[in-house]
């Protein structure tokens, strides 16, 4: 499955009130050459924090809150992984793009292409609705049922690293300022 | 007694701050106890203090404002987010922080990391404001906080042992 295709493929289907955090790097920018929009939060660096970062959102929105994370970045930070399981935020759906690499830097293989399953761990933290997914008609099906099911949902989406497309502005004082904004005026 | 503690609380709710998250901390359990008893207060206890930051950056821009909690060992898992996500995006989260390795430290492995805070902070132009007294507390602390959100920056507030009395090894 290809990361690029399967973001422009889902963000079609996603309603304007939805919010959508994009891990660092390819994933943020393939979401703002996909469909930039006032409620997607992209991020610039912190690497391991967009699912936490999501978990803050969905605790103060009554709509869906996604994470469209990594397997690198939840490795780093699986603890929130654990938090998301106590909290247990019915609006939040976390999607980890899994090519089982740091693709972007060095394309070295991660924990995920061993032994590490991070649906397993999402389960062992409590999260009950979990899945693993390596093709896009698996994907959009379970995404579209999250979208309108309580959650938490973990689904990881086995991709295969490819071609980046060119690096999105840099902006994070703009993109948070414009986010803050969109949601103080749906409340 | 545990006056600086309500003093803080009632500092937090006047300024709407209303989601409290952190990682633990003897001391500052009093603090936490207390905002945990108050319903205007989510307060959500995470793994690790650079995952507090990151909640703490979701809540700020979902509309609700934050607060983060730690002792200063946690400071050291907690740079990379505030200079790579707070300071460049220019959000404003309140840090409340229990300055270990103070006088009356009975532990060697909180010396460094209590004496470093304040130097991380000032390398970071992150203010920090250290409450040693219980004089004019809420002044202090509703000013800091008053402060946070004028300069949309982080901002630490330490304590100290000659605010709330200290951990002692027994």
């Amino acid at each position: 499955m290809n990361r690029y295709h399967a973001i422009q493929k889902l963000m079609s289907i996603v309603d304007e009130k939805v919010v959508i955090v994009g891990n660092l790097g390819p994933t943020s920018d393939e979401m703002r050459h996909a469909m930039h929009r006032d409620k997607n939060f992209y991020t610039y660096g912190s690497m391991g924090l967009c699912s936490s970062i999501a978990l803050g959102i969905a605790l103060n929105y009554s709509d869906k809150v996604i994470s469209f994370d990594g397997d690198g970045s939840v490795l780093m930070n699986m603890g929130t992984l654990a938090t998301i399981g106590r909290e247990n935020p019915l609006n939040l759906i976390v999607l980890i793009w899994d090519n089982e690499m740091w693709g972007q830097v060095g394309r070295q293989f991660s924990h995920t292409h061993y032994q590490t399953n991070l649906e397993e761990i999402a389960q062992g933290c409590g999260i009950k609705k979990t899945i693993t997914v390596d093709n896009e008609d698996d994907l959009e099906k379970v995404f579209v049922k999250a979208l309108s099911d309580d959650g938490p949902y973990v689904i990881v989406a086995k991709i295969k690293e490819s071609e980046y497309l060119s690096v999105a502005p840099v902006e994070p004082e703009i993109i948070a300022f414009n986010f803050r904004k969109s949601m103080i005026q749906n409340a | 007694m545990s006056d600086w503690a309500q003093t803080i609380a009632d500092s937090l709710k006047e300024s709407e701050i209303s989601l409290i998250t952190g990682v633990t901390d003897s001391s500052l359990s009093i603090l936490i106890n207390l905002l945990r008893e108050d319903s205007y207060f989510s307060v959500i206890p995470a793994s690790r203090e650079e995952e507090a930051i990151g909640i703490a950056v979701g809540s700020y821009v979902s509309g609700t404002k934050s607060a983060v909690y730690m002792q200063s060992s946690g400071v050291g898992n907690s740079v990379n987010a505030l200079a790579s996500l707070c300071i460049p995006a220019r959000i404003p989260i309140p840090m409340i922080i229990n300055l270990r390795g103070d006088i009356g430290e009975f532990n060697i492995a909180q010396v460094l990391m209590g004496k470093v805070t304040p130097q991380i902070f000032d390398n970071l132009n992150i203010p920090t404001y250290i409450l040693d007294s219980d004089v004019s507390l809420e002044d202090k602390v509703t000013g800091a906080l008053k402060l946070c959100y004028a300069s949309h920056q982080p901002l630490a507030i330490g304590l100290t042992p000659l605010l709330h009395g200290g951990k002692s090894s027994k």
